[in-house]
């Protein structure tokens, strides 16, 4: 029997530890590679730590990740760019650069460190600029913009670097709730029109289930749910993931299920 | 280990070197009755054996509980007035006033030296002011401080007279002594800081805790540190205005202590000052039963370099990596419109660029006024002066260049060519070849200097390694070999030998002797290298984002910061044989551009290649005419000059706001 290439990220008994803790417990599973992937869970539960894994910021203690059937370690840095594009939590606040040619460095995957930035790379940073909404801020530096629109340039510097998989980590958490339903359905679109990957940790339970097609609950280091939105919704799961007694209630306009906190 | 097993064991090794020390003598002197009249050897053990022994406990009892204090209130463990340019500063005081002002040593000599060590401490804090002062980089910016105050201090003591040996002696760190008075006086200053310090305790032992718990139990945190600062900067500054530079104790010192489980500061305090006093007492100890009679021409400081720069390139990689995303004031005053403002900046370097072209003219009459050549002697000019004009600008470029470089690689807007320690190994392959004849002997002075730069290229890379060339871990390596390096040279200083004497000029930079073919090496140097820098320009402009982005952009992190290495030491062995391995210039040139507002990397490069060339070609023409007929070296008038001026650079840049984020969390 031949092993056919898996198309997509593909973890097999994939495990994070540090001296002393395990923040990730072997973990086998295949992500899909169309569509929103929300991670949930608390605090410390993991997420940030698998995202790092899948975005080969960190290397698994044990177990191995292949993209589109070859192990991580065997890309190239730059085809694996052109692949897989990454938001880290934290993105440097001084740089020094406009918004214009911060989203331009989204093209290096494309055109490295000599060749040349053709009309097309010209081209997709425009969109990048466009459908972010920062066209306006584009000869502004970035040290000056507020957090909410910084966070959009990078978010543009992301979708410029045209990878098939988004790996987004926290991409609203410096944003308000206006621009947090922005982003996330920009995500989403993103997804849609272009059928992409995006997997997205995300904070707010309610947001998540709005956006995502799909819910990987985590919680200390393992996967505890996964499914969609409208099978996790209950309080009984959403209970065992956040370990706080949870209600859910239809939304009075939509009809879609809403979480709280009980108490 | 436990702190009391350690404490026990160094005390028998150095009880085992002080009995064969003194055995000899004690027997000697006890078999003789006590008035059998004018008694040599019990002068000599009395007098000069017997105090320079206490001398040695008393040192590094202060260094180490100064030491102490400076690890604990500033959460550093790298932390010590060696570390922090403390010593550096005092010593750098000293030798000024000897020089300059005698005067000056009449009100005190520990006055003069509270002074420096306050002015270098400042200093340290001033240039990482605002920046998330991480560990690495307040050690970085101390040591930087540290290596220029040395530096300094030993150029200026060779311009000015070069046979003060003693106090190159002195200035590394010489425990010699004539009687008990300077011992006694030590002494009596140490238990006069140690009041306050004992009083300090109790807050200080709350720092443990995090600055806001610390402030929420009733403590004024800003005042707390700056008080325990002071102390342990007076405290460094007695014993270095006793003994001269006396290295690495106060950092080895805590650090043992800390690494034997000692818990609470109080005790560490006190483990802190048995651990130094034993180490340096034993050190001291035994250059005494090594050296035999020329004990008192090698300076124990230097030896506790030697000895401690190496543990401090072990200590590196233990310490916590700081994963702050790099900013380090190298993003710009935000916020100005960019076309008058690129207006300004070409302004700015075609004024520099005038200048230094002016400082290349002129020239000064045997009668000492100043003339512009006319037309007609430019042919003899051209022929005497253009080499020496020429290798100086293509020396500055490339300096500026690599300096740029290594500041963006690093995200520090401390780094700079001098601390990477490539220079040091060039002035260390230069001092081989005329002291080591022989093997070297038929060597050109530049070639030894280029064997030396790429041995210590080697053995950063070697470092580097291990953490994939973390730059700041890079740099760290590249100051402690420089302090190495510096211990070496100033031993051989310290022989008074006549080579010395030449690495000594060399070092100072001297463009007066360079020959047509010299300047032609360097200037095709320049022509190959600056354009193989411009090629990386997107790798200077992400890198700067920190390791994450650009690791996830495709940035081959290892292989680019490796390239870089290499290319800013390949350009800083090239400069350093005709500017000397201090002369500054790597780290005003970038910092010109900076405040010129250039932000992208391929014009910045470009404009701190000019910048550095300007620069030192004004420095050459200053050095050749302003103590006419005296030529002074362009490179140690470029560090002269510069120091100044980019203080003021430093000083106007405003404090980068405290918005800035921690480090990712784990």
């Amino acid at each position: 029997m031949t092993a056919q290439p898996q198309p997509g990220m593909v973890l097999d008994g994939v495990a994070f530890e540090v001296p002393g803790r395990v923040l990730l417990h072997p973990l086998t599973l295949r992500l899909p590679v169309r569509g929103v992937t929300g991670l949930i869970g608390q605090n410390g539960s993991g997420k940030s730590t698998l995202l790092r894994l899948l975005a080969r910021q960190q290397r698994p203690s044990r177990g191995r990740i292949t993209l589109d059937g070859r192990g991580l370690d065997d890309w190239r840095e730059r085809a694996f760019a052109q692949r897989v594009a990454y938001l880290p939590q934290q993105t440097p606040l001084a740089v020094g650069l406009s918004v214009r040619e911060l989203v331009g460095l989204g093209r290096y995957p494309w055109h490295g460190a000599l060749g040349r930035v053709s009309a097309a790379d010209q081209a997709r940073i425009d969109t990048a600029l466009a459908l972010t909404g920062v066209a306006a801020l584009a000869d502004r530096l970035v040290d000056t913009l507020s957090g909410g629109e910084r966070q959009r340039a990078w978010l543009a510097m992301l979708i410029a670097q045209d990878a098939r998989l988004l790996l987004l980590d926290e991409p609203t958490s410096a944003l308000d709730v206006a621009h947090q339903l922005e982003v996330l359905a920009m995500v989403r679109r993103l997804a849609e029109e272009r059928t992409l990957a995006a997997i997205v940790v995300v904070h707010e339970i309610n947001l998540a289930a709005r956006f995502c097609d799909e819910l990987l609950a985590l919680k200390h280091g393992r996967v505890v749910a996964r499914g969609a939105p409208t099978a996790l919704m209950t309080a009984d799961w959403l209970e065992q993931i956040f370990d706080v007694a949870m209600g859910v209630l239809p939304h009075p306009d939509s009809g879609r299920p809403i979480a709280f906190a009980r108490d | 280990m436990r702190a009391s097993t350690l404490a026990l064991v160094l005390s028998a090794t150095t009880l085992v070197v002080l009995a064969l020390l003194l055995h000899a003598p004690v027997q000697d002197v006890l078999a003789r009755p006590a008035a059998a009249g004018y008694d040599v050897e019990r002068m000599v053990l009395l007098y000069a054996t017997l105090p320079r022994l206490a001398m040695a406990v008393l040192c590094g009892a202060g260094l180490a509980a100064s030491g102490a204090i400076l690890q604990q209130v500033l959460r550093n463990p790298l932390a010590s007035p060696t570390t922090l340019g403390i010593e550096a500063g005092a010593r750098l005081a000293l030798t000024l006033a000897t020089l300059l002002a005698p005067a000056l040593l009449g009100l005190g000599r520990d006055l003069v030296a509270l002074a420096g060590s306050a002015a270098s401490t400042l200093l340290v804090f001033a240039l990482v002011r605002g920046r998330g002062s991480t560990a690495l980089a307040i050690v970085l910016a101390g040591l930087v401080v540290a290596m220029y105050c040395g530096a300094l201090a030993t150029l200026l003591t060779l311009l000015r007279d070069r046979v003060l040996n003693s106090l190159f002696i002195w200035g590394s760190g010489s425990l010699v002594q004539q009687g008990w008075d300077a011992g006694l006086a030590l002494t009596a200053r140490l238990a006069l800081t140690a009041v306050p310090a004992l009083l300090l305790l109790r807050p200080l032992a709350l720092l443990d805790l995090a600055d806001d718990s610390a402030r929420a139990l009733g403590l004024s945190v800003p005042q707390l540190r700056l008080g325990a600062i002071a102390i342990a900067a007076a405290l460094a500054a007695f014993v270095t205005s006793a003994t001269g530079v006396i290295g690495f104790v106060g950092l080895v010192a805590p650090l043992l202590a800390r690494a034997c489980g000692v818990r609470g500061f109080g005790a560490r305090l006190g483990w802190s000052v048995v651990f130094g006093a034993l180490l340096l007492l034993l050190t001291d100890a035994t250059v005494q039963l090594l050296a035999g009679d020329a004990a008192a021409f090698v300076p124990t400081g230097a030896v506790t370099a030697v000895l401690g720069a190496p543990l401090l390139l072990v200590l590196l990689p233990r310490l916590r990596p700081t994963a702050a995303p790099a900013d380090a004031g190298l993003g710009t005053a935000a916020g100005h419109a960019p076309a008058p403002a690129r207006r300004r900046a070409g302004l700015a370097l075609a004024g520099l660029a005038l200048l230094g072209l002016l400082a290349a003219a002129v020239g000064r009459t045997p009668d000492g006024s100043w003339i512009l050549p006319s037309p007609a002697l430019w042919p003899v000019l051209a022929e005497w002066r253009l080499p020496r004009v020429a290798a100086a600008a293509a020396a500055g470029a490339l300096l500026g260049v690599a300096g740029f470089v290594l500041q963006r690689l690093t995200g520090n807007a401390m780094a700079s060519p001098e601390v990477l320690g490539v220079g040091a190994g060039a002035v260390l392959g230069v001092g081989a070849a005329l002291f080591l004849p022989g093997a070297l002997a038929g060597l050109g002075q530049g070639v030894a200097a280029g064997l030396g730069a790429v041995g210590v290229l080697a053995a950063l890379l070697a470092i580097g390694q291990r953490t994939r060339f973390a730059p700041q871990r890079v740099l760290l390596a590249g100051v402690a070999l420089n302090a190495l390096i510096d211990a070496i040279v100033g031993v051989l200083a310290a022989t008074g030998d006549p080579r010395a004497m030449r690495l000594l000029g060399w070092m100072a930079g001297s463009t007066g002797a360079i020959t047509a073919g010299e300047a032609l090496q360097i200037a095709a140097a320049a022509v190959l290298l600056l354009p193989l820098a411009a090629l990386t320009h997107r790798w200077l402009t992400l890198l700067p984002l920190g390791a994450v982005p650009a690791r996830a952009l495709g940035v081959p992190l290892a292989r680019a910061r490796l390239t870089l290495l290499l290319l800013a030491a390949l350009m800083t062995a090239a400069a350093t044989p005709v500017l000397g391995p201090l002369s500054f210039v790597g780290l005003m040139a970038p910092h010109i551009v900076l405040s010129l507002g250039i932000r992208q990397s391929l014009p910045a490069l470009a404009a701190a290649a000019l910048a550095g060339a300007a620069v030192v070609a004004t420095a050459d023409g200053l050095a050749r005419t302003i103590a006419d007929p005296i030529e002074l070296p362009t490179g140690l008038v470029s560090a002269l000059v510069g120091t100044p001026f980019l203080m003021l650079l430093l000083a106007r840049r405003r404090p980068v706001s405290s918005l800035q984020p921690e480090g990712c969390p784990a």
